[in-house]
């Protein structure tokens, strides 16, 4: 069994190589930061008939939102995300992206349906521990959303982007 | 009674596990990632570095993870249990007792036979018949899970009839080699054909937003080299590395004739089992058409089975590994489901293809091909690892220039010649992984011995063979 050594290690190691240095976020303007990076998310999705024919859903979603750039932030969250789908075309929902801290940032989503290719925007309404008072917007857009069984869903979000400042900064 | 040598040697490894499991604990938290899935990891690579240095079964190393996971507040109780009303792991239950049927009713015995008659006059020839006939239904079959509940009975009875039988030595190896070309036939079969395994479609979809379409026939002149190159290669490999005691049997095929001859006309329970298998076998290939659930369709077998009395209750208290596996594997799969839906999946995949920046687009390539594989280990479902992986490593990719035919189609063909890696690492394992034939190391390091051929004939062989049917 010589392989057992390098499965051990590889195992051990594999996620320290996530331990590389963060990268260095967009300069400060008029107090707002900027970040960007990209959400991957799996969840699960529940639908009901409505009278136009489309179905209206109920969507949760969790996963890591990871962040490239961003001064002030995490390189990464969890992020959680819980939605509504009226069938209609209007989305709504609330999402919170919680860091290794165990510290929050809350934030309004509304945009458009759950499918490929559709863009949510979110507005930060607020955070605990080092974002409390913390406001901005951001949006992103789904580069894929795909069913598997039992209605389980996983998307990935890209061009995930916007920015942060605290509230009361100077504008 | 065991030697004192054992015990010092299992306690050391025992106290290796739980080091392993408390250092990681408590390491400081990577930025990015939540606690609780930070400690889920640890408790997921302790239980499985255990299984891998023989500190635990794997069953023993699973319930304790499980246990610490709901104990300590990483998982709520209703996600930690969840695993067990999964009905892909429901269908390898069943699946367990309707071959279980085949066996006792006579049937695979017959079928054996049979198959011993024609592929007969080797071992070897009889590893091939394994892949051959797997090779032939997989695209009837996009459940590779159903798939194995198909093959599984076939292999024990070819193994029987050869004479092996678990946990007797004369002829062990002989069944480890035809269960282990059973594991090894699937890993390749759900690669040769875009309908042969349920995450095979998923990916096309993903890779859609590449601009690429990829249907029924571009899979298959994208895999047909390579796959038959891996169909040709991994018995002759297994071979070798198992050295069966039985190996050349130019008498085996007359000698299963005349056997066959024996058994005379089908009997009854025998007629009753095989109406069933062929009912089910139906049901399933065309499951997706009709919008049928397959382990309902095991389930509905096994009704059959029951209520004609070719299976009895008795029959079905006998099989005490069923539970065991139904235990360990849903136990895996929760945690490995649930490192996923708490971000360390992602975040494990963004950043390990984020740190590829300034890699030559050849070499960033084969890097995410290998790092993709590797992250297998992490990974209880290929539907599970290629959702959450496969989207973010094909787009590091095409930014770093690499060709996004190429890489798609070698993360796809991946996303099945990976599979055999662990025992867990596709339910499709399990029949065979719960036969008794093979020991969890053997599957450990014939897991190991498998991916790692499929990996350099798919980079070497189907790299070249891509370039040249993706122009």
């Amino acid at each position: 069994m010589r392989r057992r050594p390098v499965l051990v290690a590889f195992l051990v190691l594999l996620p320290l190589a996530g331990l590389a240095p963060a990268g260095t976020g967009a300069p400060a303007r008029e107090g707002w930061r900027e970040f960007r990076g990209t959400w991957s998310a799996s969840g699960r999705r529940q639908t009901v008939a409505t009278e136009g024919g489309a179905r209206a859903a109920i969507v949760e979603m969790s996963g890591a939102v990871v962040l490239t750039s961003g001064e002030g932030l995490s390189r990464g969250f969890r992020g959680e995300a819980i939605g509504f789908d009226d069938g209609l075309g209007v989305s709504l929902g609330r999402a919170v992206w919680t860091d290794e801290s165990g510290d929050r940032i809350f934030s309004r989503l509304k945009g458009e349906p759950l499918q490929t290719g559709r863009t949510i925007v979110g507005s930060i309404t607020g955070g605990t521990g080092r974002y409390a008072g913390l406001e901005g917007e951001y949006s992103f857009t789904w580069q894929y959303v795909v069913a598997a069984e039992d209605g389980v869903i996983q998307g990935r979000a890209v061009h995930l982007g916007g920015r942060v400042r605290r509230a009361g900064a100077a504008p | 009674m065991t030697a004192p040598g054992a015990d010092r040697r299992q306690l050391l490894t025992r106290g290796a596990v739980l080091a392993l499991a408390l250092g990681l604990w408590f390491w400081p938290v990577p930025e990015g990632l939540v606690p609780s899935a930070w400690h889920l990891f640890a408790l997921f690579v302790a239980a499985i570095v255990s299984v891998v240095i023989g500190a635990f079964p794997i069953l023993t190393s699973s319930v304790l993870a499980l246990a610490a996971a709901v104990l300590t507040g990483t998982l709520a109780p209703t996600k930690a249990f969840s695993g067990f009303a999964n009905g892909t792991i429901l269908l390898i239950v069943v699946a367990f007792l309707v071959a279980r049927a085949v066996v006792k009713c006579g049937l695979g015995e017959r079928l054996g036979h049979y198959v011993v008659s024609v592929f007969g006059r080797s071992t070897l020839g009889l590893g091939y018949s394994v892949f051959l006939v797997d090779g032939v239904i997989a695209p009837a079959f996009p459940s590779n899970t159903a798939r194995s509940g198909v093959l599984y009975p076939l292999v024990l009875s070819v193994a029987e009839a050869a004479g092996a039988r678990p946990g007797e030595e004369g002829r062990r190896r002989l069944g480890s080699f035809l269960m282990f070309s059973g594991m090894a036939s699937l890993t390749v079969s759900s690669a040769l054909w875009f309908t042969a395994m349920a995450a095979n479609p998923l990916g096309a979809e993903i890779a859609r937003g590449y601009g690429l379409d990829i249907g029924f026939g571009s899979w298959f002149v994208a895999s047909s080299i390579p796959t038959l190159a891996a169909m040709a290669l991994l018995p002759f490999v297994l071979y070798r590395v198992l050295s069966p005691e039985v190996q050349a049997t130019p008498e085996a095929p007359r000698a299963a004739r005349r056997a066959l001859a024996a058994l005379g006309p089908l009997r009854a329970p025998e007629k009753i089992v095989a109406a069933t298998f062929v009912v089910m076998v139906g049901l399933w290939a065309t499951a997706s058409t009709f919008g049928l659930d397959s382990t309902a369709v095991a389930f509905l077998g096994l009704g059959v089975l029951l209520a004609t009395g070719v299976l009895t209750l008795g029959d079905i208290a006998k099989e005490g590994d069923v539970l065991a596996t139904f235990i360990w594997f849903a136990v895996l799969f929760t945690l490995s489901g649930q490192l996923n839906e708490l971000g360390f999946m992602g975040y494990l995949g963004e950043r390990l293809a984020g740190a590829l920046g300034g890699l030559s687009s050849a070499v960033a390539g084969i890097v995410l091909v290998v790092a993709y594989v590797l992250l297998h280990y992490l990974f209880v479902s290929q539907t599970a690892h290629l959702l959450a992986l496969f989207g973010v490593f094909l787009d590091v990719g095409v930014k770093l220039g690499v060709p996004v035919a190429i890489l798609a189609f070698l993360l796809l063909f991946a996303t099945n010649f990976f599979s055999a890696n662990t025992p867990q690492g596709s339910s499709a394992n399990l029949l065979f992984a719960g036969s008794g034939y093979l020991s969890q190391g053997e599957l450990y390091r014939l897991g190991a011995l498998t991916t790692a051929v499929n990996l350099v004939l798919y980079l070497v062989v189907g790299i070249p063979w891509l370039v040249l049917v993706t122009r």
